[in-house]
């Protein structure tokens, strides 16, 4: 499938991409267009305005990802609020974790152009992932 | 520039965009139009906001503008510095206090004092002396009570 979304991705686009790959769409395709308008036919667009997969009532795009697809993977919901500071800073959640990972992101979207960075940032989360799911086995964070 | 309008009622979105304009440190500058210096997250952020307006019932557009005068310019960069200065200078005023009171001031006021200074330091969009000033305090009010503790 086709998945059409901003240029210059930072940390909610980077793991948007990571969990269309893993858990919705074995073999994404991703193409950047600055504008709603220009998203082609036959991809689905995500994080941009007006889109479906974007923001909505205060979540960043991640979270909602996670609604329309029905993700419950308690897993997937702590990265879900790591996504949501690092990308809002609201302090609706309580992650120290967001700020290091903003950075790391930022950092590579500096260096590496948007499928470069997506295909970078992709084992990141992968570890952030495993690394949540054994905090949550042992009920504390993993040594 | 964001310029947008929304209902009265019900006042939870209203609240819920006031603060983010606050946490991004935007300059009110009429009713329902603020505007932010213009970088590509600044950008973003009043795009999701102009959003959340629309879903909320409101209207909302987003302007790139330059102000005709150079002087005007400058004090709307001004205003907007005295703002992050003045938050900057609450911080210093409480290191300050903490560092003086009597007893080893509780690490949790250390803790909220740094928070605070990253919160002010993501809005902190021109450069102010009070920035380099909060820190030292802060970090002195650090340093103080690391040698209490031994």
């Amino acid at each position: 499938m086709k998945w059409a979304t901003r240029p210059h991705c930072h940390v909610d686009r980077a793991a948007c991409a990571w969990l269309v790959r893993r858990f919705i769409d074995a073999e994404p395709e991703f193409v950047f267009v600055d504008d709603p308008e220009e998203v082609p036919a036959d991809a689905t667009p995500f994080d941009m305005r007006g889109v479906e997969l974007g923001h909505h009532g205060g979540e960043c795009s991640f979270e909602t990802f996670l609604h329309r697809y029905e993700l419950d993977d308690p897993v997937l919901w702590d990265i879900a609020r790591i996504v949501h500071e690092a990308d809002l800073a609201d302090e609706r959640y309580d992650v120290p974790e967001a700020a290091g990972l903003d950075v790391l992101v930022r950092g590579l979207s500096m260096t590496h152009e948007d499928n470069e960075l997506l295909a970078l940032a992709a084992p990141l989360f992968d570890g952030l992932y495993e690394f949540k799911k054994r905090a949550l086995l042992l009920g504390r964070e993993p040594s | 520039m964001l310029a947008y309008r929304l209902p009265r009622e019900p006042s939870t979105p209203r609240s819920s965009v006031w603060r983010k304009l606050r946490r991004l440190g935007a300059a009110q500058l009429l009713d329902g139009l603020v505007a932010l210096p213009f970088d590509g997250r600044n950008r973003e952020s009043f795009e999701w906001l102009a959003d959340e307006v629309v879903e909320a019932g409101g209207e909302a557009t987003i302007w790139i503008g330059r102000l005709a005068s150079a002087a005007q310019e400058r004090a709307l960069a001004a205003r907007m510095s005295e703002a992050v200065a003045a938050e900057y200078r609450c911080v210093i005023e409480e290191a300050a206090g903490l560092l003086s009171g009597a007893g080893v001031a509780p690490r949790r006021s250390l803790l909220r004092l740094r928070r605070e200074l990253r919160r002010i330091r993501a809005r902190d969009y021109f450069p102010v002396a009070e920035r380099e000033r909060a820190v030292q305090a802060v970090e002195s009010l650090a340093v103080e009570m690391e040698e209490a503790r031994k």
